[in-house]
């Protein structure tokens, strides 16, 4: 059932949850937005275009311990102790999840599942209700969700989606755990018009017209990419790069991390199993312990960042590993813009 | 909730053995773990060996399957987990997680002639398919070991290889000569050749230093070996080991999980950055 | 014949002659920047490049990127680079070439002056501008600038615009160039060290409550390290892998290197990367601005350094990446150096 929600409403329904979930909204920090837990919903309001770092940062945190050890004296002689340290068992909902970003958990469930599920990622992932807003307006100048299957309305990934009618919301449940983050203040959420729907379905076609960035024939390149692995094309590219980490940290869909020991004490030994983000972009990223590096310069890990996420991604999960927010963008150093080099493989040789 | 994939068993080092001694020393372990039986797995998998503080590795499983008491790995002594592997005792706690990879497809080979073609450490992952087929040996056809290391003492097993010259022909080389060397003399590459290995029904699976992987494909190409028939391990850098942490991705595949074993037919495919 | 047209012509002569490999500067940029770094090889090329108060980036940067290329190639091109250099990449330069990092013969330098005196901060611009997106700076004759957007054009004083390095700029003029091209302007410059006063105001405790809450906000992207021409160590502190490893490196080597952080961003990691980074600078960092422009989380990171250049200058009379003749800093000392910490 659709229904609406004024917009005076919403830090009363920021107010029922703040109790039992961990609350996260975008809220500003300097000229920047990022998600941070609410702890007075009186501050936070939707009117935000998108944020710096997106939200898998919660669902996928950038530091997240995965097993406490210690050596311990058993009965016998002395053995080590090891425990999981799992998530909290505290439910999470995120408000205002641009629908570029709920793509991406749609996209991130397929890595952080199939053979072998991480019981990390799910656990949050399950805990988690994602609240869409729906963009009127391109946030970014650099948005292309529509060429990569997207759109500013999109619901994939998403538990509930709001759009913005001016002085008020409407409300679409999309999964069980929607209906539940509403059912917690009930009476907030009148039933929905039929006016109300409509009017929503009128600002949803029009902001897919509004985007100022588009690729066009963007199917082609996953074949024009296959004939492409050793041209000289991705030396020019990468000229400018700086191997810095800013286009994968920042991107909703990449999930590179690393896995190291970090150690309190040695003798007991004391430690944890941490799991951090990492990027294809560093050079050691892919050394090998004897010094051998297959990607030992810009232009093969430039490569390896395009292949994966519009070549090998698409051929195992039918799907672009992009949902087209722009982050990267508009947040490179030195301006190295997806969208262009798209554009280039794309008409290569032609 | 099922298993949590990142957390390691617990399992007792019972056994260590040095194999080679020096700057690229080589220890056999031998553990089995803390509470309960070693997983099943298949000849060619792998597990990650945890040495808690330190940090984790993938090492091929060498034991064949059908010894249960324990898990056999030899381990060459390279960076830093694998140093600290070195130090430890028999009695001390590692963890185990896996078995992860694809493993040889054994089933496929039945009938065939068999060349197991390995260099300095690389005879660790032959050796759990080598010892599983030759518990088998009538289901396959002439099963042949050529070995070589670059000199006598890098030469690893060297009780087990004595053993096995009385089962199958074995034969070794180092790469230069030394007095009272009785066997060739070369590179691995060159002995395949000097040997005349015939394509004619068989498979040949190569494992060991990347150089030498790719003079030995050449050789055997040069002798008529189909891709197909080819097949050797690859290596690449690995931490999470079941395909998620993006390391070992090459092309389509992850190293992790949908290798570690792959025909040559198949390694053509892929992009050429391992 | 205004700056832009010299360069062109300079670098189109030079790539003629064959005087140079290629040549560094600025190009057009998508929606992203306004002005992107360009490598120009081709004499017809160099129509692509531009020049105007969006032209931020440090381009000594990527004169360590080529002597690491160079190194990696058999028979490497041994003709210089020509790079394209602001007052305060110039100085970058200088600073790389009293370290021995480059050779002079090495770098064709292309000096350039910035008009009006600067170059634009694009934070700056952004909150004048609100929702807009600028798509074009140009130079008003009234010491202001015009800034184009998608619904027309609006105007704003130079100095309301320029980044804070800018007005404190001393070296508006390259110090050091084969060829400088145009004319040599200057702005008068604001009380040195001014973008420091409000912090030099906070008492520890609140400097320290300051930079808590800013260093918390890291995500180790290291695109501070990667932007400044000054970091280019191929073996950095905070990596936990030893670059340099080559194939007869021992093992013991590889297991005893110490992991001097990790990389978690816990407030302590990022607190000890970010403060030996600034020490690892003192001295030799020119105020270029590229840290705290790159920094997703707008951390504001110039003030670290910035702190440091104070002092080099306080202890030691030392302006840094002034004298391409004078030693640097931490490799020198003087009888008049301060000796009051030996008891």
């Amino acid at each position: 059932m659709d229904k609406i929600l004024a917009k005076k409403d919403f830090p009363q329904w920021l107010k029922k949850l703040v109790g039992s979930h961990t609350v996260y909204a975008p809220l500003p920090e300097g000229d920047i937005w990022n998600y941070k837990v609410v702890s007075d919903s009186a501050d936070v309001n939707l009117d935000f275009l998108t944020t710096t770092v997106p939200p898998k940062g919660i669902i996928f945190p950038q530091r997240e311990v995965f097993l406490e050890f210690q050596t311990s004296s058993g009965e016998k002689d002395e053995t080590i102790e090891v425990k999981e340290v799992l998530p909290e068992d505290r439910p999470v909902a995120v408000f205002g999840v641009r629908p570029c970003d709920g793509k991406s958990f749609f996209l991130q469930d397929k890595v952080f599942g199939g053979d072998f599920e991480d019981p990390y990622y799910w656990k949050r992932r399950n805990l988690t209700t994602l609240v869409g807003l729906a963009c009127s307006t391109p946030p970014s100048p650099n948005c292309f969700c529509t060429s990569v299957g997207g759109s500013p309305h999109s619901k994939e990934g998403l538990d509930i989606l709001l759009t913005d009618l001016g002085d008020h919301y409407f409300v679409e449940s999309l999964t069980p755990k929607g209906d539940k983050l509403i059912g917690e203040a009930k009476t907030l959420f009148p039933q929905a018009k039929p006016k109300d729907k409509k009017e929503a379905a009128g600002i949803h076609a029009e902001a897919a017209k509004k985007l100022s960035r588009q690729i066009k024939n963007l199917d082609k390149v996953p074949d024009k990419l296959k004939g492409m692995f050793d041209s000289p094309f991705w030396d020019e590219e990468a000229m400018s790069c700086l191997r810095c980490g800013i286009c994968t940290y920042l991107c909703p869909t990449c999930h590179c991390f690393d896995l190291n020991d970090e150690v309190a004490s040695s003798s007991p030994l004391k430690g944890k199993r941490v799991r951090t983000w990492d990027t294809c972009q560093f050079p050691d990223y892919s050394m090998h312990s004897s010094g051998h590096n297959p990607r030992p310069n810009k232009a093969s890990r430039l490569r390896q960042r395009m292949y994966h996420k519009f070549r090998y991604f698409v051929d195992i999960h039918k799907n672009y590993q992009c949902t087209g927010c722009g982050r990267c963008v508009s947040l490179c150093p030195v301006g190295i813009d997806i969208i262009k080099v798209l554009e280039k493989v794309r008409d290569y040789g032609s | 909730m099922a298993h949590n994939v990142y957390l390691p068993k617990l399992a007792k080092i019972i056994s260590i053995k040095e194999e080679v001694a020096g700057p690229r020393a080589v220890k056999t372990f031998r553990v089995s773990f803390v509470n309960g039986d070693i997983f099943a797995y298949r000849c060619g998998q792998c597990a990650m060996l945890s040495v808690f503080g330190k940090g984790e590795a993938m090492i091929s499983i060498s034991s064949p399957p059908s010894i249960k008491d324990y898990l056999q790995f030899s381990i060459l002594k390279m960076g830093r987990v694998t140093s600290a592997l070195h130090e430890l005792d028999e009695g001390d706690i590692i963890g185990v997680r896996g078995p992860y990879g694809n493993g040889f497809p054994v089933e496929d080979w039945k009938g065939k002639n068999i060349f197991f073609i390995g260099g300095g450490i690389g005879l660790a992952p032959i050796w759990s398919v080598l010892q599983t087929t030759l518990g088998q040996k009538k289901d396959y056809g002439e099963l042949t070991l050529l070995y070589g290391a670059r000199t006598s003492k890098d030469i690893v097993f060297n009780e087990e290889l004595k053993e096995l010259k009385t089962k199958m022909p074995v034969h070794l080389s180092i790469d230069c000569s030394e007095q009272g060397w009785p066997e060739f003399v070369g590179f691995v590459a060159a002995n395949v050749l000097d040997k005349k290995l015939s394509p004619q029904n068989a498979i040949a699976i190569t494992c060991g230093p990347p150089i030498m992987i790719k003079t030995v494909i050449k050789s055997l190409k040069d002798l008529h070996f189909e891709d197909e028939q080819i097949f050797t391990t690859v290596e690449n850098k690995m931490k999470c080991g079941i395909g998620k942490c993006g390391r070992c991705n090459i092309g389509l595949h992850y190293v992790c999980k949908d290798g570690p074993v792959y025909s040559w037919a198949e390694l053509k495919q892929l992009p050429q950055e391992y | 014949m205004t700056k832009i047209e010299e360069i062109k012509a300079t670098a189109k002569k030079l790539l003629e002659e064959g005087k140079v490999k290629y040549i560094i500067g600025y190009e057009q940029g998508t929606n992203g920047w306004l002005s992107n770094p360009v490598f120009i090889k081709k004499p017809e090329d160099v129509e692509r490049f531009v020049w105007d108060p969006s032209c931020v980036h440090n381009l000594a940067k990527f004169l360590v990127d080529e002597k690491r290329r160079k190194s990696r190639e058999k028979q490497p091109d041994k003709r210089p680079v020509g790079v394209i250099v602001k007052g305060c990449d110039s100085r970058a330069v200088i600073v790389l070439l009293q370290e021995k990092f480059i050779n002079r013969e090495d770098v064709f330098l292309l000096g350039v002056s910035c008009e009006q005196g600067g170059v634009v901060d694009d934070k700056k611009l952004a909150k004048k501008l609100g929702k807009k997106n600028a798509k074009k700076i140009e130079l008003g004759d009234k010491d202001n600038l015009i800034i184009t957007t998608e619904e027309g054009k609006l105007e704003f004083p130079t100095t309301e615009l320029l980044a804070e390095r800018c007005l404190e700029c001393k070296a508006n003029v390259p110090l050091i160039f084969d060829v400088l091209v145009g004319d040599k302007t200057q702005r008068p410059q604001d009380k040195p060290f001014k973008s420091l006063e409000e912090i030099e105001k906070l008492s520890p405790e609140e400097r320290w409550n300051f930079w808590r809450e800013q260093i918390e906000k890291c995500v180790r992207c290291y695109a501070c390290r990667s932007a400044c021409p000054m970091c280019y160590c191929d073996e950095c502190v905070v990596d936990s892998i030893n670059l340099a490893v080559a194939p007869d490196t021992s093992a013991e080597e590889k297991a005893l290197k110490i992991r001097w952080l990790d990389k978690s961003t816990e407030k302590s990691e990022n607190f000890v990367y970010h403060l030996v980074r600034a020490i690892h600078l003192a001295g030799r960092c020119i105020d270029c601005g590229e840290c705290e422009r790159v920094c997703p989380l707008d951390i504001p990171l110039r003030l670290l350094n910035k702190k440091l250049e104070k002092e080099a200058k306080l202890l030691y009379d030392y302006e840094v990446g002034c004298d391409v003749n004078q030693p640097s800093l931490v490799s020198s000392f003087k009888d008049t150096d301060p000796e009051d910490f030996i008891r």
